[in-house]
C-alpha cells in the first residue's frame, strides 16, 4: 500500500521564518516563494543558512518563528512524513542511505505500508531509473555502488514517493564534472515535467548553469532574490560574500634545492581482500612543490595519506622521505621526522572538541622534550606557543583555554593547520583542508599552503575541489580506484580532461601523456 | 534409542525459552537496541510466571503477569536508553541487579520463608493427535508443551515481518542508519521503543517457561545466566532469525545432555560439574571462534537528531 500524496500545489511561500540554535541565528526573517516549473538556486557560503531553511521545509527542523504556506494556506510540517505528504523530497548533502540494503529496499523505505510486494517494487524502481536514463541495478547493495550512483538512488527514492518538489543539498560535491552535467540534465527534465527543484549550492558556476531564479543567503538572511537573466556572477559573489576577497597569488615552481630529496614513493600498494585500495602508486614530490591529487573522494586518497603518515601499513612498495625509509618507522617516529598531516575529518582524526586549544596542540608534542619540564607539561611554554598559533594563523578564539569544539569549523581547521605546520619540518600532507569552510578561511588556508611551499616544504594536497587543485598545485595527479591516472602539469589539463580521468577514462588526446611521466620521473 | 529420543525432545524443550529470548533480541538489535536487560527480564518473567500461577491458579495468568512485568522492565530500559540516551550496557546491568533484588524481596514479602519450596503445576505436555504418533519425530516435536508449539509459529512470523514487510524494513534500516529512517519519515525512537517492548514481552514468556514449564517453582538462581545465553545466541546467529534458531538448538541440546548426565549421578565419564557448565563453556567457545559478524552498523548507539 502507498501513502496518498497531496502534491498538487502550485507555489510554496516561506514567510518570515527564523530559526535559532542556542546562541546562533541560523535563519532570520527568511521570505521567498518556490514555484512549480522552476529551478530555484539557494546560493550562499557554508553556514549561510541554506540547508537550515530547507530542513525546516522538509520537517527535519522546526522554525522558531514564521510560517509555510501552500497556495496561500498555512500548513504545519512537523516531520518529514508531513513534508512527503505535500510531495516534498530532500536529498541530504550526506546521503541517508542504508549501505547494507539493496537499492530497492532503500527506495521503498518509509514509502509503503504492510507487506511489501518486492517484485512489483523492483519493477517500479527499474522503470523510474530507465525513464530518467539512470543506470542503476535494483538488486545491488547500495554500499557497493559509486557515490555518483548512490546519488541516483537518492533521486529514485524521491521520485518513488511522487515528489513534486525535489530539494538537493550540494548535490555536485561528490560528482565528477561529467556526472554533474548529467545531474543538471535530469534537473531540467524534471522541472520541464511541471515539478519544482531547489538546488542548494555555494558554486556560482552551477547557479548560472541550472537556475531560473536565485536566492542568495548570507549569515542566515536573504541578501538577494533575482532572476538569472537579471544578474551576473560578480553581483552574486558580492551578495554572497558581502566583501571583496582577493585570492592569494602563486609564483611558478622553479625547481628546488638539491640538499633534500623530498618524498619518493615507489610502487605503493595496499589491498583489502580483493579490493585494491592503493594500486602501484609512484611519484616524487620535491621540496618546495605542491602535488595536487584530484579525484572523487573514496578512491584511495585517505589510504595514501595514512600509509605515508604511518596510520596504516601498506602491502608493498617504498616510502622514502629525504633519504629515510619511513616504512621502518613507527607513527610517532614519523611525526618526529617532521611529517605534518591534516586529515579529512578533523572531528574524527585530528582534534578533541571538549579539550582546550592548548591541549589539542600539545597532543602531538607530548613526547617532545621542549614541551615538557621534569616529566610534566610545561604549561607556561604551552600557553605561549598556543598564543603564537592564535596570532600567526588568525584563529578567532576566546583564548588558549577555550574548548576547541566551540570554535567555528574554519577556526578549528586553522588550529589544526597551525599544529601540523609547527610539526612539518620535512613534509606536509593535507586531505581536503578547506572542505566545508567559508571563503575567508579558505583563503587563509591557501595562503598558509603557499607559504609552506615558498619555505621549501613538499606539500601533498588532496582535494575534490578542482579550483583548489588548480590554484595551488605545481603538478596534478588524478586518482581513481587506488590508481594514479597520471601526473600532469596544470597547463596540459582542462576540467573536461580531469573529469574523464576522475571517472577512470583516459581522454583520447592525452593517452600519450598519462602514465609515461610517472615512470620517466621516478627512475 | 529411547535415551536419544528423550535427549532430543528435552533439547527442543530447553531451546524454547532461549528462542523466545534470542529471536526478540534479534528484532531489537536489528533496530539498534541491545537489550542488555534481558537477564533481568527473564528473571522477572520467571517470578511473574510463578506468582501469577500460584496466586490465581492458572498458568495463563502466570504467563500474562510475566509478559506484563517483562514489558515494564523493557519500558524502563527503553526510557533510559532511548529517551534519556544513556549507555545501554550500563543501564541493562543496573536493571539486572535491580530485578534480582526485587524478585527476592517480593518473594519474601508475599510468601515469607517457607520450610519447603512452594510448588506449582508445570505446563502439561500436549501430545498432538496423529502427529505425535510418528516414530521418533512425533515424540521429539509433537509431545511438547503449548509454549513450544507457539514457538514453531513465531519463527516464520518473525522472519516474515523482518524481511517481507515495511515494518521489518523500517526496523532493519533503523539499526543500520537511523538518519535514513528519520529522513524517510519513520520515527526512530518509536521503532526502538516498539522492538524493546516486544523483547520485554517475549523475554517475560521465556522467563515464565523456566518456572512454569520446567521447574514448577521459583528460586532466585532460576535463570542462572540463560538470558545472557539468549543474548549471545543473537550474536552467534549473525542477527538473523534462522541463525538464532540454529544457535538455540545447539544450546538446547547442550542443556539437555547436561540434564541427562546429571540424572545419571556420578556414573558419567566426566564430572557432573562439567556438564552443568557445558552451555556456558559453549557460549564462550562459540563467541570467541566466530570470525565475521554482520553487526547492525548503529547497534547500541542512541539516536540524536541534529539541530531540531
Amino acid at each position: 500500500m502507498r501513502e496518498e500524496i497531496k502534491g498538487n500545489w502550485s507555489e510554496i511561500e516561506i514567510r518570515n521564518v527564523s530559526k535559532y540554535f542556542a546562541r546562533v541565528v541560523a535563519n532570520k526573517d527568511v521570505n521567498f516563494t518556490i514555484r512549480k516549473g522552476e529551478v530555484l538556486a539557494l546560493l550562499g557560503e557554508n553556514g549561510a543558512g541554506k540547508s537550515t531553511i530547507m530542513k525546516i521545509l522538509y520537517g527535519l527542523y522546526q522554525a522558531d518563528e514564521g510560517s509555510i504556506l501552500f497556495d496561500g494556506k498555512e500548513e504545519r510540517i512537523a516531520n518529514p512524513k508531513d513534508a512527503m505528504k505535500f510531495g516534498i523530497g530532500m536529498i541530504q548533502q550526506h546521503f541517508s542511505l542504508v549501505y547494507a540494503h539493496t537499492v530497492t529496499e532503500n527506495v521503498i523505505l518509509g514509502a509503503m505500508r504492510g507487506v511489501i510486494p518486492y517484485a512489483k517494487a523492483k519493477e517500479e524502481v527499474e522503470s523510474l531509473a530507465s525513464r530518467y536514463g539512470f543506470d542503476v541495478d535494483a538488486d545491488a547493495l547500495v554500499g557497493d555502488l559509486d557515490v555518483g550512483v548512490q546519488q541516483k538512488v537518492e533521486i529514485i527514492k524521491a521520485l518513488f514517493k511522487q515528489t513534486t518538489l525535489l530539494i538537493m543539498d550540494e548535490p555536485t560535491a561528490v560528482l565528477t564534472p561529467q556526472e554533474a552535467d548529467q545531474l543538471m540534465e535530469f534537473v531540467r527534465q524534471f522541472v520541464a515535467d511541471g515539478h519544482a527543484v531547489v538546488f542548494i549550492t555555494h558554486k556560482m558556476k552551477e547557479v548560472m548553469e541550472v537556475a531560473d531564479r536565485i536566492i542568495v543567503m548570507r549569515d542566515g538572511r536573504i541578501s538577494g532574490d533575482l532572476r538569472k537573466e537579471d544578474t551576473n556572477e560578480a553581483e552574486l559573489s558580492r551578495l554572497m560574500i558581502g566583501r571583496d576577497i582577493v585570492a592569494p597569488a602563486k609564483v611558478d615552481f622553479e625547481g628546488s634545492d638539491h640538499e633534500r630529496s623530498g618524498l619518493v614513493v615507489k610502487n605503493l600498494s595496499l589491498a583489502q581482500g580483493k579490493v585494491k585500495l592503493l594500486d602501484d602508486i609512484s611519484f616524487h614530490l620535491r621540496p618546495g612543490e605542491v602535488l595536487g591529487i584530484a579525484g572523487v573522494s573514496g578512491n584511495g586518497q585517505e589510504e595514501l595519506c595514512e600509509t605515508i603518515c604511518g596510520i596504516r601499513a601498506f602491502d608493498s612498495g617504498s616510502v622514502v622521505l629525504d633519504g629515510v625509509d619511513l616504512s621502518e618507522l613507527s607513527l610517532r617516529e614519523r611525526i618526529e621526522q617532521g611529517v605534518g598531516y591534516v586529515p579529512v575529518d578533523r572531528h574524527r582524526d585530528a582534534m578533541i572538541g571538549s579539550m582546550s586549544l592548548a591541549e589539542n596542540i600539545y597532543l602531538k608534542f607530548s613526547t617532545d622534550g621542549d614541551w615538557n619540564r621534569r616529566g610534566l607539561i610545561d604549561t607556561n611554554n604551552l600557553r605561549q606557543k598556543t598564543l603564537e598559533s592564535i596570532e600567526d594563523f588568525d584563529i578567532r578564539a576566546p583564548g588558549p583555554d577555550a574548548p576547541a569544539g566551540n570554535l567555528s569549523g574554519g577556526n578549528q581547521q586553522k588550529l589544526i593547520l597551525s599544529r601540523e605546520m609547527r610539526l612539518a619540518k620535512k613534509l606536509l600532507i593535507l586531505n581536503q583542508p578547506t572542505r566545508g569552510l567559508d571563503l575567508g578561511a579558505i583563503n587563509n588556508i591557501h595562503s598558509t599552503v603557499l607559504k609552506a611551499r615558498a619555505e621549501g616544504l613538499p606539500v601533498l594536497l588532496i582535494s575534490t575541489e578542482l579550483s583548489e587543485i588548480f590554484a595551488l598545485s605545481d603538478r596534478i595527479a588524478v586518482m581513481y580506484k587506488g590508481r594514479f591516472m597520471g601526473i600532469f602539469s596544470p597547463r596540459e589539463l582542462n576540467t573536461e580532461h580531469i573529469g574523464l580521468l576522475m571517472a577512470g577514462i583516459v581522454p583520447d588526446d592525452m593517452s600519450h601523456v598519462a602514465g609515461e611521466e610517472i615512470r620517466a620521473e621516478v627512475v | 534409542m529411547n535415551v536419544a529420543v528423550g535427549i532430543l525432545a528435552r533439547a527442543l524443550t530447553m531451546s524454547t525459552p532461549l528462542l523466545y529470548g534470542s529471536l526478540s533480541e534479534v528484532v531489537a538489535e536489528r533496530s539498534g537496541m541491545m537489550v542488555t536487560a534481558i537477564e533481568g527480564i527473564f528473571l522477572i518473567g520467571a517470578w511473574g510466571g510463578f506468582v501469577g500461577t500460584y496466586l490465581w491458579g492458572s498458568a495463563l495468568y502466570g504467563i500474562l503477569l510475566a509478559m506484563g512485568l517483562g514489558m515494564v522492565i523493557a519500558a524502563i530500559y527503553a526510557f533510559v536508553t532511548v529517551t534519556m540516551r544513556q549507555h545501554q550496557v550500563v543501564t541493562g546491568t543496573a536493571l539486572n541487579i535491580l530485578v534480582a533484588g526485587l524478585c527476592t524481596y517480593f518473594q519474601r514479602v508475599l510468601f515469607g520463608i517457607p520450610t519447603s519450596p512452594l510448588k506449582i503445576d508445570r505446563l502439561p505436555q500436549l501430545p498432538v493427535p496423529l502427529l505425535s504418533e510418528i516414530p521418533v519425530l512425533g515424540e521429539v516435536f509433537f509431545n511438547q508443551n503449548i509454549l513450544t508449539y507457539i514457538m514453531y509459529a513465531i519463527i516464520p512470523i518473525i522472519y516474515f515481518v523482518l524481511y517481507r514487510t515495511s515494518a521489518g524494513l523500517a526496523i532493519r534500516s533503523t539499526g543500520e542508519n537511523p538518519v535514513a529512517s528519520d529522513v524517510a519519515g519513520i520515527n526512530v525512537n518509536f521503532v526502538r521503543y516498539a522492538t524493546v517492548l516486544f523483547s520485554g514481552l517475549m523475554g517475560g514468556v521465556a522467563g515464565a517457561f523456566y518456572s512454569i514449564g520446567f521447574l514448577g517453582m521459583f528460586t532466585a538462581g532460576i535463570i542462572g545466566g540463560r538470558g545472557w545465553i539468549a543474548f549471545a545466541i543473537c550474536f552467534l546467529g549473525n542477527w538473523h532469525p534462522f541463525g538464532a534458531v540454529v544457535g538455540t538448538l545447539v544450546f538446547g541440546l547442550a542443556e539437555s545432555i547436561s540434564i541427562y548426565m546429571q540424572s545419571l549421578g556420578s556414573a558419567g565419564f566426566l564430572p557432573n560439574e562439567f556438564f552443568i557448565a557445558l552451555p556456558y563453556i559453549l557460549t564462550i567457545v562459540l563467541t570467541v571462534s566466530r570470525r565475521s559478524f554482520k553487526v547492525p552498523a548503529k547497534l547500541g548507539i542512541p539516536y540524536v537528531k541534529e539541530g531540531g
